[in-house]
């Protein structure tokens, strides 16, 4: 999705916690929400999701669905240009803007016992007609198996450990069939194994995603692009590579540290010396 | 055994045999089950009281009164179709009632220990009961309750209201204020007010009883059931959006706020019609919700059906119960189901059903 933050701002209690936020994500690939805690990402998230109405700017994507495919390829079309409408996204109808906005929150237990199956199908909420039927059998468990999660249908969701619930939120989120995914630090709590299975298998769904990460090093191995925020602003955005630079890595974390270059991947590594 | 990543989230150390995919049986074999369980328990307790009487005799009364059968006697007729009919159906209405009201409310607010009494509502109408009991007019009990359960809901929500949205946990809070001042008003209208008689009457209303229902209670009860249930039996599908919290909720395209809302409205009223025509009876809407959980699971459009005719058969019993096991002395209903109530809390307690219960 063809996705623009512009001005975006919000303020709670009195104060702006995400301030005149102006970032464009590439459509189809996953982008990188960095930043230290408190620096705004959760709410980001959340204004991006067309969640919380924005006090200033918008976060504009297109009116209709699925036209990003015919635009991605003309970058600098303007917001008014024909073939290209955008929209502000909080005030998208809100089952429409499910089906096409997906967010995945970064601590969510469940309260009530449910089953693999009847958590997926949770996504499908935003197409139930209202009987409470869905369209669509299949997507279920479709979504389960895009997510390499199909084993775990039968399951009840309290008996998973965390990366099998990790699987089982994404693919609630897939069977919402989203044009755009939010996750706010989709790794918490994961084993390295389980970060690695993950954010690899977001960035080739080719969906276009926001991802919040703390993993400096996870970012700059699985990211297209990253964003990093500060106190609310945007300090940072581009390629991991031009953004995570010892002076930037100073300025926001107050870190000292290197970056080399994979010796296999050619990515950036960022290792550590202490605080500076 | 497959390597998993352990995350030291309660649950994921459960005994093995919780790794057993739950049963689900299909909906409408539960439903149709259900009916047949309740339409047989309404027949069969008819038939159970001080003067016996034979299923054929119950039968012949109820023809009667559908015009298929003629005459019959009128000693007959007046226990069957004054006194223990109109009984039955109130039991059978208000069972059904409060275990879709707490139901609902459990969803709503992500609390497992939720009934229909948490907005305070049935403090407010034991305060409008026990006032018109006092003055003596218990013809206007039922509407006195009702205003007295509309009014604890307005106060309550409007309380929760003033720091912003209805969040669950300030719907609870101002719920139990509403309802500590409501009982403390009750406690000052009884102490101040009330002697032998009118105690004892107002003891047995505060616990719940079903002893003066009568056709116009079935009217009530079962016409608030009709219209608020079927609505909530539709919008209910939208409570699984809550499993995962008001933001999953929201994200899922709900507008959280009004749900909420509309649907603590909704189960108000529907609560306070049961609480005018029957008191506030407990332990139904808390336990009946888990108890049938067991079979249908936790989303809605399967468990608001079955918990509610489960509700209904269950109340039908305990009534019985209730009016025969010290006859000719009458026990109020709330002390069985809470008789019966507890025991089973205390299995479900020991089942440690997932994530709620840990």
């Amino acid at each position: 999705m063809e996705l623009t933050i512009s001005g975006v701002g919000v303020r709670l209690g009195g104060r702006w916690v995400v301030d005149g936020v102006d970032a464009t994500p590439p459509a189809g690939a996953l982008t990188g929400l960095l930043g230290p805690n408190g620096a705004g990402k959760t709410t980001l998230l959340r204004l991006v999701a067309g969640l919380l109405p924005p006090d200033a700017g918008a976060v504009l994507v297109p009116a209709a669905p699925g036209s990003s495919e015919r635009t991605s390829s003309d970058r600098s079309s303007s917001d008014g240009a024909p073939g290209a409408r955008r929209t502000p996204v909080h005030t998208l109808d809100r089952r429409l803007r499910a089906r096409r906005v997906a967010l995945l929150e970064q601590e969510s237990s469940a309260t009530v016992p449910l089953t693999v199956r009847e958590v997926v199908a949770l996504g499908r909420i935003p197409y139930r007609s209202l009987w409470g039927t869905d369209p669509d059998d299949g997507a279920v468990l479709r979504a389960l198996r895009a997510a390499s999660a199909a084993h775990l249908v039968d399951r009840t969701w309290s008996t998973l450990s965390g990366g099998e619930r990790q699987r089982v939120h994404v693919a609630r989120a897939l069977a919402q069939e989203p044009e755009l995914l939010l996750l706010d630090e989709p790794t918490n709590h994961l084993d390295v194994s389980a970060q690695l299975a993950l954010l690899a298998f977001v960035r080739d769904l080719g969906v276009t995603t926001v991802a919040a990460l703390h993993d400096l090093n996870l970012a700059a191995a699985f990211c297209a692009h990253v964003l990093v925020l500060a106190d609310g602003r945007l300090v940072a955005a581009g390629p991991p590579a031009d953004v995570l630079t010892p002076p930037l890595l100073r300025e926001v974390y107050g870190v000292d540290a290197d970056v080399l270059v994979h010796p296999r991947t050619g990515r950036p590594v960022i290792a550590l010396t202490g605080r500076a | 055994m497959r390597r998993t990543t352990r995350t030291g989230t309660p649950g994921a150390d459960l005994r093995g045999d919780e790794r057993r995919p739950p049963r689900r049986p299909p909906l409408a074999a539960l439903v149709v089950g259900g009916l047949l369980l309740l339409v047989l328990s309404l027949l069969v307790t008819v038939t159970i009281g001080p003067a016996a009487l034979g299923v054929g005799q119950v039968a012949r009364v109820v023809g009667h009164h559908l015009g298929l059968v003629g005459d019959v006697p009128a000693l007959h007729d007046a226990i069957v179709w004054d006194l223990r009919a109109p009984r039955v159906l109130t039991a059978a209405a208000v069972g059904a009632g409060l275990a879709t009201a707490g139901a609902v409310m459990q969803s709503l607010t992500r609390n497992p220990l939720a009934d229909p009494y948490l907005l305070g509502l049935s403090s407010g109408a034991s305060l409008g009961a026990v006032a018109v009991l006092v003055v003596g007019v218990s013809l206007l009990l039922p509407v006195a309750a009702f205003a007295g359960a509309v009014a604890a809901l307005v106060a309550t929500l409007t309380l929760a209201r003033t720091a912003g949205s209805v969040t669950p946990t300030r719907a609870v809070l101002a719920g139990l204020a509403v309802s500590q001042l409501a009982a403390a008003g009750t406690s000052f209208v009884i102490f101040w007010t009330a002697t032998g008689d009118s105690y004892r009457e107002i003891l047995s209303w505060l616990l719940g009883s079903l002893a003066g229902a009568t056709w116009p209670s079935v009217a009530i009860a079962g016409s608030a059931l009709l219209v608020v249930g079927s609505v909530l039996l539709v919008v209910g599908g939208r409570l699984d959006a809550f499993a995962f919290g008001d933001t999953a909720a929201a994200a899922l395209g709900i507008d959280v706020d009004r749900t909420r809302w509309t649907l603590m409205t909704l189960v108000a009223l529907l609560t306070g019609a049961m609480v005018a025509v029957s008191g506030a009876i407990g332990f139904v809407g808390l336990i009946l919700p888990h108890a049938v959980s067991v079979l249908t699971g936790p989303t809605h459009r399967r468990l608001l059906p079955v918990a509610a005719l489960t509700g209904a058969t269950f109340l039908v019993w305990a009534d019985t119960l209730a009016r025969t096991v010290f006859a000719p002395r009458e026990l109020p209903v709330g002390i069985v189901t809470a008789m019966v109530g507890v025991p089973v809390f205390a299995v479900l307690l020991r089942r440690g059903r997932g994530t709620a219960w840990s």
